[in-house]
Parts: structure tokens; sequence; C-alpha cells
């Protein structure tokens, strides 16, 4: 009776889970189980270099965070970053693809050319636009052309974070101006048909049909668009050499972890403030999920 | 992408305590590798370095060679740790995967020493080797608390003044300035400006603490007290500061590299932009093979308050103390610290001896420009202070730049590093 059921579900279960070993395996070794140390560490004091040594010290780390100014620094520099960049980049990507699915010349050639800065690797567009920041480079030379004041791109504290803020937002709004362009093609033409028949100009179709028809979209490019901000590192860290300066200006909270880690190799704190990070970002996209659904509803 | 961040950091947070651990396993059966054997294998040894221009490369594989025609039973194998060299090497002694010998930077050493990864050299010193000959303060650097030694300098730098000659005579400077206020006073007739825009600056400035530490002590001021923690934030300290502030905000007849674009101060005076530079022997090579044209002089750096001061930069080789080739490894030290080796790689002025028997054989007290470098090991502030030095340091720099640009006042800005280095040392603890 149920004897042979219970007998197939076994073999059921045996061959499903050695199908998903691979996985279980990749996923385990290499994500849950870091993730599983890094909470293990945050609550601990490594010394990792000479004697090693973990000393539990409940949550001393993350009572330190609470007097770390160099945290609170990197942290507002952090949410600046992505308060400026995550809308930019949005709108400039949705501008972009807005332009590019119109029937113009030469269209393809547009969309490789567009999507360029995305395929170079960052450490070379930071290379790159540091040349273009030089004090004598070509930003400075063209400000000046047209009688803009120039600035010292790379020493002065109260530009250097405008600098990567530019930089970044011309390398990453591509990619998602490649999104918003594979969902263009989705809207149905009707709908724009059926506007023009009704009078409507060529803003108001936009505004109107095509913005509110790419929302599911705007919704994950804004995410994955705070994510990434949050995650500054690489640029920040070629621009300063990996201190944060001048004046902590581009300090952000994945370089402080850095730093902690492998220049103070104080590695219990470092993991506490990864895990305020990941806190962090999740709240943030918490919130986002609920504005988006709110306005569905409606 | 960046996304993967912070997994990859967890990842190699986990990677790291694992090759730990692996490490410490091994360590069990440390020690020197069986002297004596009758083995024909050569004993590789592994040396790794900071990478430096193709010149220097070619001496130092000269010596490594000339070492091993004299020692067949060692090959050496010579690494080059291009970037974040404190960190690559910190984090492979972590996982038992550093080299035999190593550069060590004065500035770091006390905290290698703390943590205990490094062999105490005693033992292995012979007679011949004589200690005694190497200038005491370069290495007493590389001493521990308890007077053991764990390194032995290879070479070192002072900062002189360079001064462009041709400038001078153009500005009608006969001479190069001896006191800080005639170095004010000659910055003031040599800088250069177009409209509001300074063209050439009379003296360029590095605003950071390893060029700036010798201006703390100017008028008695002191960077960090016994216990390590940052006392910098003094009106002695501030006094000899100010003179490096105020001539770049108020007179306007200094500047850093970065506002010429260029990127550190050998390049600035090398293309002309600054009259004069405090920069070290490393400059001199540089400035003579890619500004061939620059007619320029060195100068004791001008006293402040009187006093002659400047800073000195040392680095030595050490071995690691879970080396297994420690026979081997200090053959190799041995030879390139020894009077021979140091006589061969400090032969092109590159860098300067630290034994006083090569100095004085090679006689660049003498030379015309390597002469002031010589001269101010004397007198020179040594680039170390304790443990804490990385963190204090990170935070002057921070603040100090911020003072330098104008954005707070010297006095606050000094304050406010002083008061979050000494946070960060209390809670790293």
């Amino acid at each position: 009776m149920a004897k042979p059921n219970v007998k197939r579900m076994w073999r059921d279960a045996v061959s499903g889970y050695s199908f998903m070993t691979p996985a279980i395996l990749i996923i385990g070794g290499f994500l849950l189980l870091p993730i599983a140390y890094a909470i293990f560490l945050s609550f601990h004091k490594v010394n990792l270099l000479g004697t090693v040594s973990y000393k539990f010290t409940g949550t001393a780390n993350f009572e330190r965070m609470l007097d770390d100014p160099r945290l609170w620094i990197a942290l507002r520099n952090t949410v600046k970053y992505a308060l400026i960049v995550v809308p930019s980049q949005t709108i400039l990507a949705l501008v972009l693809a807005a332009i590019l699915n119109m029937k113009l010349k030469y269209r393809n050639f547009f969309r490789v050319a567009f999507y360029l800065p995305t395929v170079t690797s960052s450490a070379v567009l930071v290379l790159i636009f540091m040349w273009i920041y030089n004090k004598n480079g070509l930003l400075n030379y063209f400000l000046e052309m047209v009688g803009l004041p120039t600035y010292n791109w790379l020493g002065d504290p109260s530009v250097a974070l405008i600098g990567i803020m530019i930089m970044n937002i011309w390398s990453t709004a591509p990619l998602f101006m490649v999104i918003y362009l594979a969902a263009l093609q989705d809207i149905p033409e009707s709908l724009y048909e059926a506007a023009e028949i009704d009078g409507a100009n060529g803003w108001k179709k936009f505004w109107r049909i095509t913005v509110p028809q790419l929302k599911p979209v705007t919704f994950y490019v804004v995410v994955m668009g705070i994510i990434g901000t949050f995650q500054l590192f690489d640029q920040s860290y070629i621009f300063s050499a990996g201190s944060g300066g001048p004046n902590n200006a581009t300090l952000t909270m994945v370089l402080l972890i850095y730093q902690y880690a492998f220049k103070s190799l104080d590695m219990g704190y470092a993991s506490a403030l990864a895990f305020l990070l990941a806190v962090v970002i999740m709240l943030i996209t918490v919130i986002q999920r609920l504005i988006f659904k709110e306005e569905k509803l409606n | 992408m960046k996304q993967r961040f912070t997994l990859t950091l967890a990842l190699m947070l986990a990677l790291v305590t694992v090759l730990s651990a692996c490490g410490s396993k091994s360590n069990t059966n440390n020690g020197a590798s069986p002297s004596g054997s009758a083995s024909s294998e050569p004993v590789e040894v592994t040396l790794a370095g900071w990478g430096s221009s193709p010149e220097e490369q070619a001496l130092l594989q000269q010596v490594l060679d000339e070492f091993q025609a004299k020692n067949p039973d060692v090959k050496v194998k010579y690494e080059v740790i291009a970037d974040q060299y404190m960190d690559v090497i910190k984090t492979r002694l972590i996982g038992n995967e550093a080299p035999d010998v190593f550069y060590l930077d004065a500035f770091e050493a006390p905290a290698l020493i703390e943590k205990d990864v490094l062999e105490p050299l005693d033992s292995y010193v012979t007679p011949e080797f004589d200690t005694a000959d190497f200038e005491t303060p370069m290495l007493d650097a590389f001493k521990s608390a308890d007077g053991k030694i764990y390194g032995f300098p290879k070479d070192s730098s002072t900062l002189a003044l360079f001064y462009n000659k041709k400038m001078f005579s153009d500005a009608g400077i006969d001479a190069a300035p001896a006191t800080w206020d005639e170095l004010l006073a000659a910055s003031e007739k040599l800088t250069k400006k177009n409209g509001k825009k300074v063209e050439v600056y009379g003296f360029g400035q590095a605003p950071e603490l390893a060029r700036q530490m010798f201006m703390i002590n100017a008028f008695g001021g002191k960077l960090a007290d016994d216990q390590g923690k940052a006392t910098f934030a003094s009106p002695e300290a501030e006094k000899g500061l100010a003179l490096v502030i105020d001539q770049h905000t108020k007179a306007q007849t200094a500047g850093q590299p970065s506002d010429v674009g260029a990127g550190w101060g050998g390049e600035m005076f090398g293309q002309q932009k600054a009259a004069m530079v405090l920069e070290g022997n490393w400059a001199i090579p540089y400035i003579q093979s890619n500004f061939p044209d620059v007619d320029f002089g060195t100068a004791e750096v001008p006293t402040v308050n009187g006093k002659k001061g400047t800073m000195a930069f040392t680095v030595a080789y050490v071995m690691n103390k879970n080396s297994k080739k420690k026979e081997a490894a200090w053959k190799l030290l041995s030879y390139l610290t020894g009077k021979e080796g140091m006589k061969t790689w400090t032969s092109k002025g590159f860098a300067l001896p630290t034994r006083k028997s090569v100095a004085a054989e090679l006689g660049y007290d003498k030379d015309p420009i390597r002469g002031a470098l010589v001269a101010g090991g004397s007198y020179a502030t040594s680039w170390q202070a304790g443990t804490t030095l990385p963190t204090i340091m990170n935070n002057f720099n921070n603040q100090f730049v911020a003072a330098y640009s104008g954005q707070s006042t010297l006095s606050d800005a000094l304050k406010k590093g002083q008061d979050t280095a000494n946070k960060e040392i209390e809670a790293a603890k």
C-alpha cells in the first residue's frame, strides 16, 4: 500500500537532491557559509597576524560604531552619493533609451556606442578620468574655454566626490539604458496610436504612457542603482589610492570596511560594518518596495 | 560587479581563516632546514619587494646574481609586489605564504615586530657581519623594545632642498636659502603668476605627515606620546605646521603637485612648475633621466626656528619567522646588507648606504648633489613612531589636507585629527 509510495518518494528525493548537490555545495560554500561566518566574526575580536585568536566580545564591535566618526563620514558620503547618482543615472538612462527607441538613422551604431562605457573595466575608466580631472587636464581646459571656474578635481575635498559621481553616472547609465530599451519595445504601439488620435503631443505621450508603463522596470533600476551606489568601492579606492582622501571626501562604506579589514586587520569590526551595510541596503529596498506597491494600488 | 563586493569580502574573510588554520598546522615543524646536508639541490629562497625603476631593478638583479655565483647552494626567487605592498605582505603572512626575506619600511616595523611574525636576527649575526658598522638610528628603527634586532637596513634617504639653478639666477638669488625665512622670501621672488593663476610655484610642498613630521618637532611639538596616543594638536606643533599652511593659503607662493597637474614633487620640479622642492635621494636619478635639461642643485633643508631638521626614510630586509629555509635566508639577507652587497647596491646612488664603511668608501658626503642628503642623516627625524603610526598618519593626513585647502583652520583640523586618531587607537585596543 503505502510502502512503494514511500520508496518512490525516497527515490525522488535522492535523485532530486543529487541533482541539486552542485548548486547546494556552491551556494552553501560560497554564499551561506561566508555570510554565517561574517556574522560570527562580527561578535569577536579577531587577531590573525601572529598568534591567531578569536575573543568573544559580544556587541562591542557594534557599540564601537556609535563612536566612530569615520563611519558617519563614510555613511554621509555614501548617502550623498546615492541621492545624486541614482536619480541622475535613472533619468539619463530613460532619456537615452527613449531617444534610441525612435526611428533614427544609424540607431544601432548609437546603441552600441552608448553602451561602450559599461563594457570598459572600471579601473581603466578611473585612470582615464583621473587624467581628464588633472589640474591641467581636459575638463579644466573646457571649463576655462567657456569661462567657468576650474577646480583641482583630485586634490580639493569639496569636489573630489563630485568627480566620482560624474564618472559613475556616465558609466552606469548605459547599462540601465539597455534595460529601459528592452522594456520600451514591450509597450504596445496601439497605446501611442490611440493617444495620437486623442491629440496628445510627443511630451504628453512620453509622460503619460511611456513613464507609467515602465514603472516596474524603474523599480528594478532604482533598486539596483541604490545597491550599486552603496557598494561603491573601486572608483574611490583608485581615486584616493585606498585612503579615502582628500580629507575623507571619497571615503565610502565599503572602502572603510576594506581599510579596517585589510589595513588594520581588524576583521571583527570590519565584519560588523559589512553587516551594518547589508542591513542598511535591505532596509532601503524594503522601503522602496512599499512605496512602489502603494502607488500600484491607487 | 561591485554588487558582489560584500559577498567577495565575506568569502575572503572565510578563506583567510582557512588558510591561517592550515598555516598553524605546518608551523609546528618550523625551523631551519637541516644544515650541512650533502644534497646538491640548491635551496630556493624567495625575496619580495616593491617595484622601482627599471635601473634599480637591474641593479638589484646584479647583486642577486653576484650572490648566487658565490653561493651556488642558494637560489633566489625574486618577486615584485606592485601595489599595496603592506596589505599583500600582511595577508601572505597570515596565510603562511609569505616570502622568506622581504623589504620592510621603518614606519611599519614596530607593528610587525609586536605581532611576532619576524625572525629575531641576533643569533645569526657573526663578528664578520659587523653590526656596529650600521648607522645607529637606522638600525634602532628595527629593534624591538627589548633590544632584539629584527631587520638590517638596506639603504636610506633623507630629504634635502632641490632648487632649480636657472630659476634662481633669473630671479637674482645667488645662494640656496639657509633659513626658513629666506626660503619664504625666495619663494616670493620665484613664484610666477599669470593673472591670478600661479604658473610656477616658488616652493613645492607635500601636505602629508611623512614629509612634515620634522616641522612638528621644529618648535618642540611631538607627534605621539609613549603610549602611542597622538599629541600633534599642540601649540608647538601648530607653529611649525603653520609655516607650511600659511605659505600655501596666505602667501600663495607654495603649492602641492596636484595644483599644477603633477603626480609628486619630483615631477613638479622636473616640469619646472616649482623652483624648489624637498625631496629625497630617489628624485635624483628620476630628474636626471626624465628631465635632463633641468639644471638643479641641492642644499640642506633650511633651518626652522634656528634648528636643522629633515626626515629620514629607511628600509630593511627582514626574515619571515615561519620561513622553512632560515639558514639560506640569512645567507641572502647578510649578503644584501653586508659590506659587499650594499656597496654594489648603493654604487649608482639610487639609495644611500646605511653602513659607515660603505658610505666612507663611496664618498657620497663629498658628492655635489648627494652631500646635502648625507649631511641630513645626523639630525634627521626618523619616519617612525610606534605601532599606532598608520592610524595617526591616516587621520593627520586627512585633516591636514582640510587645512591645506582652506576648509578649516589649522588648529581645528589638528584637534579633530588628534581626537579621531585617539578614539580609533582606543577602540582598537
